[in-house]
């Protein structure tokens, strides 16, 4: 199968390690992606959904229009941004209808409601499927202990789980099948507090430190997330986050594709673990002594 | 039923320690919590003290925290909440409790709810024989006119733990409850005040107050259509927190130019210059991991110029 990738801005941006990572990954599952280069910001939940919508009614169609009803994501907050933006676009044909119409008309673009949003974590259980995962690890995660941090979007709002409630276990089946060992917490599926860094970075950070810090004294020696916003946060402002704190956290956070692409014998330096703010070496180091 | 009721215990009056208390409850099928604790009363201590009203998932009173989930007494179902035989119950969380599970609705909810001005504000003075209001025209307001203040969104929400200030999704929906009522006139003033800190934009949109409302309210979408709302006037921010609006601005304004994000460029903008001293060491750190993205050096995407006809349109129909 065939699917729409959507890397999203972060991938590229803010986290450079993990565009690379994912599709390296991709390419050793023999997922076939064709990335869609020419479709917008699906707007993160910042820009208004008047805005939003249109664009991402766009994004969809031009999927459509490649002959594509799968969308991968490599990011919760793009997987719940999109996949309630196409929810809204499916549910109600007379709005989907005036977007084609007011927005997508004069570039001869016309949404027909057939995509689905797939984060790369749903894709590799439901579609790929764990055994083949398994499968193809060259290198089991055996010892390390790895505790899942969701991001809001891919449990929220109800709707997101199309039915699937299974979905908000998935990080665990997936730590699981790479050979390591999972270091469960209360916060898991709490917000990262990334989206109030701007509005009330007091917040914002207290909840880094409350989620990291949990993690790390229940045992974690990392954290996984398939979101580069949680990302941003839990790794790029621990440092700020424990200082605000008075404590030491230093928990290295990794990207979904760069904990598989360990398992999957990539080496930390092909999925530049070194671009990470909080210090992956333990982990590298770790992993690089398993055969 | 035979079960183990585990009941939050604490006077502060008295000065003891807050203390989770067991007592033996014999319930017949298909009872609910809240006979439980009518029960535990009767038989046990006249001084266990509890909010309830109704009885019947009405009015919202009886909301407490059930084996660890907000939830009301009174229509949750002991068969369907037991845990090995135990039930336990407290007041819910971050909040200052007067007696057992009796805590402060004032604080909790009340004084909050004043804050956005629950009243309407009509912009023309009412018509004789009263505002006659097309049912269509009420029909996105109803649903938050349902809203009991049971406040079991906000003993969900993510920010509350870390934030007790913070306004909170059930006063927030009784906002939009107003900003949104076709007699009302005051939209652009209430936004602002909602946006001053503690207001809608504190709000990590979590969507926890969506799954947690039992009148299907999604609190968490109605804040979402107050932003959207406050973008749409104009009004992005308060007065206290202007980087909220350079931030909107600076987003809005990279994705209108290139199609995506600038992410180094949204930074700069948003705290301009005024935080460079405090952003630069962090500047260097994600500088020395090669994850600094460099503001304004950022490539337009292929079909970019679509991506600003779609703002374009979006600001002239407003
Ligand atoms: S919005 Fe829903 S959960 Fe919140 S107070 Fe109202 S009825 Fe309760």
């Amino acid at each position: 199968m065939s699917y729409a990738f959507y890397p999203g801005c972060v991938s590229r941006g803010g986290c450079p390690e993990l565009y690379p990572s994912a599709v390296k990954v991709a390419g050793r599952l023999g997922l076939g992606l064709e990335e869609l280069t020419d479709v917008g910001c699906n707007g993160a939940g910042v820009l208004s959904r008047a805005v939003s919508d249109p664009i991402n009614a766009r994004t969809f169609a031009k999927a459509e229009a490649r002959g594509l009803t799968q969308l991968m994501t490599i990011c919760s907050t793009c997987t719940g941004v999109m996949g309630g933006a196409n929810l809204r676009l499916k549910e109600a044909p007379a709005y989907r209808e005036r977007i084609n119409r007011e927005f997508l008309a004069e570039e001869r673009l016309a949404y027909q409601g057939s995509v689905d949003v797939k984060h790369l974590l749903w894709l590799l259980v439901e579609d790929y499927g764990l055994d083949r995962l398994r499968a193809e690890v060259r290198r089991p995660l055996k010892g390390l202990r790895v505790s899942p941090f969701y991001g809001c979007y891919i449990r929220r709002p109800d709707g997101i789980l199309e039915g699937k409630p299974a979905r908000k276990r998935y990080l665990e089946m997936v730590i699981e099948a790479l050979g390591a060992e999972v270091t469960d917490f209360g916060g898991k599926g709490k917000c990262c507090g990334f989206p109030v860094l701007t509005a009330n970075e007091p917040n914002s950070m207290a909840m880094v430190a409350a989620h990291t810090g949990e993690a790390k004294s229940k045992g974690a020696e990392c954290m996984v997330t398939p979101c580069p916003l949680c990302h941003l946060n839990l790794d790029g402002g621990q440092p700020r986050a424990a200082k605000m704190k008075g404590t030491a956290i230093d928990l290295p956070i990794l990207h979904l594709p760069q904990l598989i692409g360990l398992a999957l014998g990539f080496s930390a330096e092909e999925l530049h673990l070194k671009r990470h703010i909080v210090p992956t070496r333990q982990v590298a180091e770790k992993v690089s002594l398993l055969t | 039923m035979e079960l183990i009721f585990k009941v939050y215990r604490h006077d502060p009056t008295a000065g003891t320690k807050p203390a989770l208390e067991s007592y033996p409850v014999s319930l017949p099928d298909g009872a609910t919590v809240l006979d439980g604790l009518l029960q535990i009363r009767d038989r046990h201590d006249g001084g266990l003290a509890f909010r309830a009203a109704c009885g019947r998932g009405f009015c919202g009173e009886c909301t407490l925290r059930i084996n660890r989930s907000g939830k009301l007494a009174c229509i949750t179902r002991v068969a369907q909440v037991a845990k090995d035989g135990e039930v336990t119950v407290e007041p819910v969380r971050n909040i200052t409790v007067l007696k057992d599970l009796v805590y402060d609705v004032d604080e909790l909810l009340w004084q909050k709810i004043a804050w956005v001005e629950p009243w309407l504000r009509p912009a023309t003075a009412q018509p004789d024989g009263g505002y006659v209001i097309p049912d269509a025209e009420l029909e996105p307001i109803r649903k938050a006119m349902s809203c009991y203040y049971c406040g079991l969104c906000d003993e969900g929400c993510s920010v509350i733990p870390f934030d007790r200030r913070f306004s909170g999704p059930a006063a927030l929906t009784k906002a939009f409850r107003v900003v949104f009522d076709p007699r009302d006139g005051a939209a652009r003033e209430r936004l602002k005040r909602l946006g001053e800190p503690r207001g809608m934009w504190d709000c990590v949109h979590c969507y926890e107050a969506n799954e947690h409302c039992p009148r299907g309210i999604d609190p968490t979408d109605r804040i979402f259509d107050l932003r959207d709302k406050a973008v749409e006037l104009g009004v992005k921010s308060g007065t206290a927190n202007p980087q909220v609006a350079r931030h909107y601005d600076s987003f809005a304004a990279s994705v209108r130019q290139s199609g995506w994000l600038d992410e180094g460029r949204l930074a700069l903008e948003t705290w301009g210059l005024g935080r460079l001293g405090e952003l630069l060491p962090m500047a260097w750190r994600a500088l020395r991991r090669g994850k600094l993205p460099v503001p304004y050096l950022h490539r337009k995407r292929p079909g970019a110029e679509w991506i600003r006809r779609i703002f374009d349109k979006v600001e002239k129909r407003s």
